[in-house]
């Protein structure tokens, strides 16, 4: 994803602004991270470029 | 009804690990996209952001990457977003894409231009969460947006039909090249009962038809 995607996403569950930690980028796109969630402080995982924000009790906890 | 794992078949969780499952094949067979979309994006040019709700490997995402400034695939299948990565590269188009759950979107309120939300409102599991995921839509919309299901209307229904015909709960199978069938929930809709959900959820319909056997809506919030 790219960083300036922030603009527009929010927390799926209460709609508060995200925080983005990038722990690996390809120039302008950040393909591992985390979103946290400013109010609730739900942690989101960025994998393989894509942001996963499915609620928490839809989250796979490991990859198939 | 339940499948082997014992999980209902209208499960959200179900129908992604459905989708992850037949991903690659259901993105071979869904290479072009619908004259119904491109007839509603005619014409549109210029918006800022473009969402496109059950993406699955992008063929109309393509199309919104065409006419605003920012397009945003958006699917509950990680694997379907894969193939529509892979697309992307292959075609030299460029679109955020995300994974997340239609009943919650996780978009800021009135931040999307134009949206296209085709044949993936039928796969939540009741009436409930469908118009939930509709009034997410009239949410983030700041614009119009084009809304699939598939209808009663439908030849492969017309034993459940007749000339009033009710929208009913379905599976549907997905048949893999080596012969495995996996299926799939649906509602499937009445037109009458599409509109009325879609004004439930607090969306204004500008025009609704029916076309290849699916209703559709144009609508604003």
């Amino acid at each position: 994803m790219q960083e300036d995607l922030l603009d527009i996403l929010c927390c799926p569950l209460d709609k508060h602004d995200l925080e983005l930690e990038a722990t690996e980028r390809d120039e302008e796109e950040i393909l591992t991270g985390t979103l946290t969630c400013t109010e609730c402080g739900e942690a989101y995982p960025i994998e393989d470029g894509i942001p996963n924000l499915l609620p928490p009790d839809m989250r796979e906890e490991s990859p198939a | 009804m339940a499948d082997g794992d014992g999980r209902d078949h209208r499960d959200p969780e179900r129908t992604q690990a459905v989708y992850d499952e037949i991903a690659d094949h259901f993105a071979e067979t869904r290479a072009y996209p619908w004259p119904e979309v491109e007839a509603f994006l005619d014409g549109v040019d210029g918006a800022g952001v473009a969402l496109d709700i059950g993406c699955g490997n992008g063929r109309h995402t393509a199309l919104l990457a065409d006419c605003a400034e920012r397009a945003v695939g958006f699917d509950i299948s990680r694997e379907l977003l894969a193939t529509a990565s892979g697309r992307m590269a292959e075609d030299g188009w460029r679109a955020d894409l995300l994974q997340g759950d239609a009943a919650t979107l996780p978009l800021r309120s009135e931040c999307v231009d134009v949206a296209v939300y085709v044949a993936t409102v039928h796969h939540l599991p009741d009436r409930e969460s469908r118009v939930a995921s509709l009034r997410e839509l009239a949410r983030v919309l700041d614009g119009r947006a084009l809304v699939s299901a598939w209808s009663t209307a439908h030849d492969r229904f017309e034993a459940h039909g007749g000339s009033e015909p009710e929208g009913f709960d379905t599976t549907v199978d997905w048949t893999l090249p080596g012969g495995e069938t996996v299926e799939r929930f649906y509602h499937i809709y009445a037109p009458e009962e599409f509109e009325a959900d879609l004004r439930a959820a607090g969306l204004s319909v500008a025009e609704a038809f029916v076309s290849s056997g699916n209703c559709y809506a144009e609508v604003s919030a």
